[in-house]
């Protein structure tokens, strides 16, 4: 009899989203969904505000990112105010990179430690009640501390910018708000409740060599898993570095071949569009000469490792070129290598948040610039998850009459969906039964992509992710429900 | 005029007691950690520090490592008699965990087992009616929540 599974909801990962996968009378296959079922209303309400409210009311659709939402409002809203991002102020432009590189930090320690290590560690069929970062705790005492203590200083480099950990505030139109002190620099530079970045930039290295080890032990499923070709895109800087915070868009196809070559990030709009599907929220983004059904990209880790081509910091450039070196420098599509990549991009903030702390400029004065009113302003940078887009526009009054939001995860979109499909072809497609273990599988491969499915849909409530398996008919014939 | 304080008294209002309000105040009586702070916060006797979570996470074990102690308070889906509870919290490794649930009990046992610290801990529970989307707790609730912060203050408050 032909059936539909259903997972519902996807766990540790942000937001709530569900997978159904169709089976036909032999158990084969027919479809597999990844279904984003949250309400989006953001780009809606923020209309009729006043445009230098934005970067305060955006930062609320997430609480692990909100940096990334208010940098990208910031950015957009700068060029209201006629500030183009080499118009700010060398202080500003700094700060506003330090609270970035904290921000990358601390969520990719978040989504290492407390998200995706469970599968790491305890392996694709352990337990259920063990797939957790308490297990983790218990378990594996000095990588959880060493996780606590890393998101942690994220944290902290968030704080003494911006007052808070969570949602609060640096970027204003034109600059920032608030000088840097001495105190809050030597604060990070050395040891105290919180360890000191050398700390940080040691524990990084350590904890890259564990992911290299651990490839090496299990490469077979790591290399395979998931693996399909994929475009992928991500910011560059103008001589093809690593980029999160401001640069020009690069994407590549399956091959490597350049897709957008260095194209300014304010032109977005004449090159990336959206699709629509009728069973997800989500938008599907493309890259417009490509069309739909080949113009779909990656972003993130993994494709931010693929389109650059050096990282500007020693450390982390050194494991950027073993890490291409891998696939002789060919695109790398295997999903389970995001988490490789993300590390990688750990050390790299931290060995540039040392190189910010230790800049003199950080401590400046010269905080805001002045230009002249624009009606439209667009933000990109490179969130934690993936290229994050911010697009405004404002009518004489200075009131948002338009806003668009291409977040991370919306670009992954069709990349989660491949994801999906591809475990339901080869983990349970004609299989007798399908285990706990097996459907897990299908969450790894969405883990990997570290998806915040509050951001890219901008949800009210709940936000648990959920696998149904259907039979031909679209009768349901298993679910799974987590909370 | 000279007070001293009780020991039990002095046990509780110390700046290194950590006083941690859990809730959110747009689901209505979820809302009744938070404003147990609030109003213990507009009083201003209490000495320790407040922080206000929507829900505790792994890394506040670390946190309260550094404290004394730790009084948790959070809103309550049942009946307690007096409409509030205090009570002794103690570490537990017997807990149902998810992502969005994890209760004072577990990091308790976190901060023993991750850190070593046995921290002293209370817990006041707080009965609450409604739990949806709505701001502002209810009436029955914020009765509780009165009668709570009376007793919560009177154990701060110095005898003559």
């Amino acid at each position: 009899m032909s059936q539909k599974i259903t997972i519902d909801p996807v766990t540790r990962v942000e937001g709530h989203g569900r997978v159904t996968v169709h089976l036909d009378d032999e158990g084969k296959v027919n479809n597999a969904y990844f279904h984003i079922v949250e309400f989006r209303g953001f780009e809606r309400f923020i209309q009729g505000h006043p445009y230098w409210e934005a970067p305060l009311l955006v930062q609320r659709l997430c609480g692990i990112c909100p940096v990334s939402h208010h940098l990208a409002a910031a950015k957009a809203i700068d060029q209201i105010v006629g500030i183009d991002p080499e118009d700010l102020s060398p202080t500003a432009t700094k700060l506003r990179r330090l609270l970035h590189y904290g921000q990358v930090f601390q969520s990719h320690a978040l989504h290492f430690f407390y998200l995706a290590s469970p599968d790491l560690l305890f392996g694709l069929d352990a337990p259920r009640e063990k797939r957790n970062v308490v297990a983790v705790a218990i378990e594996n005492k000095e990588l959880a501390k060493k996780g606590i203590l890393m998101r942690k200083f994220g944290q902290e480099v968030i704080k003494t910018i911006t007052g808070k950990k969570i949602h609060g505030v640096a970027a204003v139109p034109g600059g920032v708000h608030k000088t840097f002190f001495p105190e809050e620099r030597d604060y990070l530079l050395q040891e105290n409740d919180t360890p000191s970045i050398d700390t940080m930039i040691k524990w990084s290295q350590e904890i890259v060599d564990f992911i290299k080890d651990y490839h090496h032990k299990n490469h077979q499923w790591l290399d395979t898993f998931a693996n399909y070709p994929s475009g992928h895109l991500g910011l560059v800087s103008g001589d093809g570095a690593l980029e999160l915070y401001d640069g020009y868009l690069r994407a590549i196809d399956g091959e490597g071949k350049l897709t957008l070559n260095d194209i300014p990030d304010t032109a977005y709009l004449k090159y990336l569009t959206e699709g629509v599907e009728k069973w997800s929220y989500m938008k599907f983004p493309y890259i417009k000469h490509l069309g739909r059904k080949n113009g779909w990209n990656r972003v993130g880790p993994l494709a931010r490792l693929n389109v650059c081509d050096h990282i500007t910091t020693p450390l982390a450039n050194k494991e950027l070129q073993e890490f291409k070196s891998y696939y002789n420098g060919r695109p790398n599509h295997s999903t389970m290598h995001s988490h490789w990549a993300r590390l990688i991009e750990m050390l790299y903030c931290a060995e540039e948040i040392k190189t910010l702390l230790q800049d003199e400029a950080i401590l400046g004065e010269d905080l805001l610039r002045e230009g002249h009113r624009r009606p439209e302003g667009i933000g990109i940078i490179e969130a934690p998850r993936g290229t994050l887009i911010h697009h405004y526009k404002v009518d004489d009054k200075g009131m948002i009459t338009k806003c668009n939001l291409i977040v991370s995860t919306t670009h992954n979109n069709e990349a989660m969906n491949r994801a999906v499909r591809w475990v339901a072809n080869n983990v349970l497609s004609e299989q007798k039964e399908i285990t706990d273990g097996m459907l897990n599988q299908v969450e790894v491969a969405i883990r990997a992509f570290d998806p915040c499915l509050s951001c890219a849909t901008h949800a009210l409530g709940k936000m648990p992710l959920q696998v149904s398996v259907f039979d031909n008919d679209d009768n349901l014939v298993m679910e799974r429900i987590k909370g | 005029m000279t007070y001293q304080t009780t020991a039990s008294q002095a046990a509780i209002n110390t700046p290194d007691t950590i006083l941690i309000g859990i809730g959110n105040s747009g689901r209505q009586d979820d809302g009744l950690g938070w404003a147990f702070l609030d109003a213990v916060k507009e009083k201003g006797l209490f000495k320790g520090e407040i922080i206000y979570r929507y829900q505790l996470q792994i890394e506040d074990a670390e946190m309260i490592s550094h404290a004394r102690q730790v009084i948790f308070v959070d809103a309550f889906a049942g009946e307690l008699e007096s409409g509030f509870k205090w009570k002794n919290g103690r570490p537990s490794r017997d807990f149902a965990f998810t992502t969005h649930v994890l209760p004072p009990e577990a990091i308790l046992f976190l901060c023993e087992d991750l850190y070593g610290k046995t921290i002293p801990a209370k817990v006041m529970l707080l009965e609450g009616k409604e739990w949806e989307l709505e701001m502002g707790i209810t009436e029955e609730a914020q009765e509780h929540l009165e009668q709570a912060v009376s007793f919560f203050h009177n154990l701060l408050k110095p005898e003559k």
